[in-house]
């Protein structure tokens, strides 16, 4: 019986031609409990170079009921890259940020870099496109009417159109140009192994500086073979080995 | 006290200058020894002078269990005004087995020199269960007292002397008795820690019955039963039970029977106490894997949980018992966790126990009653409640769960309080946090490291906008050059003008002159269109009223509007041609149909550019 839940399995996962179909069954195997099932499904979409907000939170959510905080948070921190405005993503990374053996206090920050991170996770990455697109098409059409316009009055409200909408594209740029940073930013990992301890120097004989659960957030700032130099939010530095954590 | 002697003793040392030599001995306080039964061995360091001995270095003892020691002791005697003294190290031993043993030789530094003593041989043997030296006799000679200890003994046993943690053990004392006991008085109850005892119930009048021991029968009275349930793993002692019993004896050397036949029949009643033995019971822990439920339970048991109705009223008290019966360590028993519904309102629970203590067994049952009051209606549930046990019958951890439980509760009354002016509000409670449920709508794919932006249809969606703009660009660049060329746009745009308005006549004119249809009816036809559209023109032109219309009117307004008087003249003359063409068709030639034609582009023509220059 078993050996034929395999083979239905197997057959299943041939013939899942579409990722859509595979996510399904992913997501069955979750909802039976099958947790380390369904992460080798979703892990499995995710080798075929596919990635979605919705995969990446479906398999934090299989990786915290597995037990693994590290992987869990890897994955939200993914997905919240995706879907910046998901209620159920940011829940979700809250919750299990709570469950990090770690209390690292974050050095204070400029309020600015707040509000910018507010303007920024406001749009998806498609939204803050798709609504440059439209002030640049709005724009272009200003421009036309401004070229266009029999009358020196209509002429004057078209500039003044070009004006606001160059603005608002100038402003829409740099928030696009920084979430595309942001998300193709790799000097953020998350702790991943269980605990790691962390090296004054990049050297396995060196003295510990400090010992990191998983689940952790660090700030890459250099890389020696093996070892990555990370900065925690609290601004303590220390080397870690690289197969201990996993760039977001 | 040993610090006041040596005290003594230096204040002397120096009044009596000569000591003797010193010496080390060992000896022991009884020799044969019975196997359970204890000894002193102690060794006398005499004439040790000032410094005392230094480095005792013990024999082997592997024989024997050192219950006690060393304790030291220090006496001195001057006798003639020779001073002795002497140190004792005395340690408390216990033979393990039978046989004859040599405690070897201990040896003792004093000063640079090291004193040994003579190893002693010791015998044990069997011995006979015999009740420790008894203490605080009263009247018992010491030849009474061996032969009482020997025929009047207390003994304590247990039915197992390794138990599992919270596992019934009994604990018995009996009375071993050849004497006539006439009353017996409990000193001393035993001490027990890491334990929970429960007495046994035991008939008022103690029942006898008859044993051997060691060849010999006594009469056996059962005078004290518990039952023991360990709290703790470990080696746990019973301490010993002290009883006073009032004996009467007959001072006879022998206890034959025989002789007993001879003797005083009334002999005199003496008060003697006996000890038992103190025991050590070794408990093992319950195996790991207990249910989150499981509180110690131990032995095997029944689980109740019952409300007294299903159906009440809000602020009604509901009582919901829960009854956990059964053989085992009842008394220690706690409330299994009981989830309530959230809004009722919970008293503390009133406990109450009913344990049999006849049996061998301890069984009953504990019962805890809660009180709830329903604040609100609705359908309300108390899960299934658990409790968890070890069964020692099964050597694993078994757990009961109950029914669930729903109640209906209708709104009853409002609370008979005046004073309650509106309901307690409470704040939603969280009752667990978990993370959310997964997404299980369609997720939008797409490849990693791929952007919208950098889409093929985004980029020509870009750049299809950017191409237009720049086609309104070369477009309004390539009008504005036009525009500067201002006569020549004035003519094309003149131009355009007359042939809309001529369109007709045109037609009317190619047809006549390609011989088609050169009747009179068609040059009629033609000229009226030309008068048509020249009417038209000015009328629209100069804004007159169709009705208004003359050929003075309209040479006025090119007038009044500074018109070249050539324009208006020729404007007269192709107008009164078209009028006198209307009464004689057939006087006009091709050639004149031309011309008329040509005439009135031209008028339309340059009226349009003099009438736009102003």
């Amino acid at each position: 019986m078993k050996r034929m839940i395999c083979i239905v399995m197997f057959a299943a996962s041939v013939h899942a031609e579409t990722p859509e179909q595979f996510f399904d069954l992913a997501n069955q195997a979750y909802q039976q409990g099958m947790f380390a099932e369904a992460i080798e499904k979703y892990e499995m979409i995710l080798q075929s170079g596919l990635v979605s907000g919705e995969l990446y939170y479906n398999l934090g959510n299989a990786y915290y009921k597995a037990g693994n905080i590290g992987k869990a948070i890897l994955n939200y921190e993914r997905a919240r890259r995706m879907l910046p405005n998901d209620d159920d993503v940011l829940h979700n990374l809250q919750l299990v940020n709570l469950m990090i053996a770690d209390r690292i206090e974050p050095l204070p920050r400029v309020f600015l870099w707040d509000w910018w991170d507010g303007i920024t996770s406001w749009f998806s990455m498609n939204g803050i496109t798709w609504t440059m697109y439209g002030v640049f098409l709005l724009t272009l059409v200003a421009g036309a009417a401004f070229m266009l316009a029999p009358t020196y009055a209509l002429r004057r409200a078209a500039f003044i159109g070009v004006m606001v909408g160059v603005i608002l594209f100038v402003g829409m740029l740099s928030v696009f140009l920084g979430k595309l940073g942001d998300l193709q930013r790799s000097d953020i990992a998350i702790v991943t192994a269980d605990v790691a301890t962390l090296k004054n120097s990049p050297d396995p004989k060196s003295t510990d500086a400090f010992v990191l659960h998983s689940g952790v957030k660090v700030f890459i700032t250099d890389k020696v073979k093996g070892w990555l130099k990370v900065r925690l939010a609290d601004g303590k530095v220390a080397w870690i080995e690289q197969n201990t954590c996993e760039v977001i | 006290m040993r610090g006041v002697h040596i005290l003594f003793l230096l204040c002397l040392w120096g009044a009596v200058s000569h000591a003797q030599e010193p010496s080390l001995e060992a000896s022991v306080d009884k020799n044969p020894v019975a196997i359970d039964d204890q000894f002193t061995l102690s060794f006398v360091l005499t004439n040790a002078g000032m410094s005392g001995g230094k480095n005792l270095k013990l024999p082997n003892l592997e024989k024997f269990h050192v219950m006690m020691g060393p304790s030291t002791s220090t006496s001195m005697q001057i006798i003639n005004g020779a001073v002795s003294s002497s140190v004792t190290y005395s340690y408390v031993l216990q033979p393990k087995e039978i046989g004859t043993f040599t405690i070897g030789s201990a040896s003792i530094d004093i000063g640079n020199k090291t004193y040994t003593s003579a190893p002693i041989t010791i015998e044990v043997v069997k011995g006979s269960p015999q009740a420790n030296q008894p203490k605080g006799r009263q009247g018992v000679s010491g030849d009474l007292d061996a032969q009482l200890s020997e025929n009047l003994f207390l003994r304590a046993s247990v039915d197992k002397t390794r138990a599992l943690q919270g596992e019934q053990i009994i604990l018995t004392f009996k009375l071993y008795t050849r004497v006539a006991v006439q009353n017996y008085n409990l000193n001393k109850t035993p001490t027990m820690t890491g334990f929970w005892s429960e007495d046994i119930e035991m008939p008022k009048q103690v029942q006898l019955t008859t044993e051997t021991v060691n060849g010999k029968q006594y009469q056996v009275g059962v005078i004290k039963r518990m039952a023991l349930f360990p709290t703790q793993p470990g080696t746990l002692e019973i301490g010993p039970m002290e009883i006073t019993t009032l004996v009467t004896v007959r001072d006879r050397r022998s206890w034959d029977p025989f002789d007993a036949f001879f003797s005083d029949p009334f002999g005199r009643q003496i008060e003697y106490v006996v000890k038992s033995e103190p025991l050590r019971i070794k408990v093992d822990p319950l195996p790991v894997g207990a249910p989150v439920s499981f509180k110690g339970a131990v032995g095997r048991f029944t689980l109740n949980v019952k409300a007294d109705r299903l159906e009440a009223k809000t602020n009604e008290p509901i009582s919901v018992k829960v009854t956990i019966a059964g053989t085992g360590n009842i008394k220690v028993l706690e409330s299994p966790a009981i989830e309530f519904p959230k809004d009722f309102e919970q008293y503390t629970p009133k406990v109450s126990d009913a344990i049999n203590r006849r049996e061998g067994k301890i069984n009953g049952s504990k019962t805890f009653e809660y009180i709830l009051i329903p604040r609100y209606p609705g359908k309300k549930v108390i899960k299934p409640v658990e409790f968890s046990y070890f069964d020692l019958g099964k050597r694993e951890y078994i757990t009961l769960r109950s029914d669930e439980i729903a109640f209906i509760i209708e709104q009853g009354a409002p609370a008979a309080a005046p004073f309650v002016a509106a309901t307690p509000r409470t704040d939603v409670q969280l009752l667990s946090q978990d993370v959310r449920f997964i997404k299980l709508s369609k997720p939008a794919f797409r490849r990693r490291g791929e952007f919208l932006h950098t889409s093929p249809v985004f980029v020509a969606l870009t750049l299809l906008p950017l191409a237009g703009i720049a086609g309104v660009f070369v477009y309004t660049r390539r009008r504005q050059e036009e525009m500067r060329d201002v006569v020549g746009y004035r003519t094309r745009q003149a131009i355009k003008v007359a042939k809309r308005g001529l369109k007709a006549a045109e037609a009317l004119l190619k047809e006549i002159l390609s011989g088609k249809d050169g009747s009179s009816e068609k040059k009629l036809q033609f000229y009226a269109e030309v008068a048509k559209a020249l009417w038209k023109y000015v009328g629209d032109k100069f804004n007159i009223q169709q009705a208004d219309l003359s050929i003075e009117t309209a040479v006025n307004e090119l007038h009044k509007r500074a018109v070249d008087g050539e324009i208006a003249a020729s404007l007269r003359s192709v107008l009164e041609l078209c009028e006198m063409a209307r009464f004689a068709p057939t006087s006009l030639s091709l050639d004149t149909l031309q011309k008329t034609y040509d005439d009135a582009n031209k008028i339309i023509v340059d009226l349009e550019r003099t009438l736009k220059k102003s």
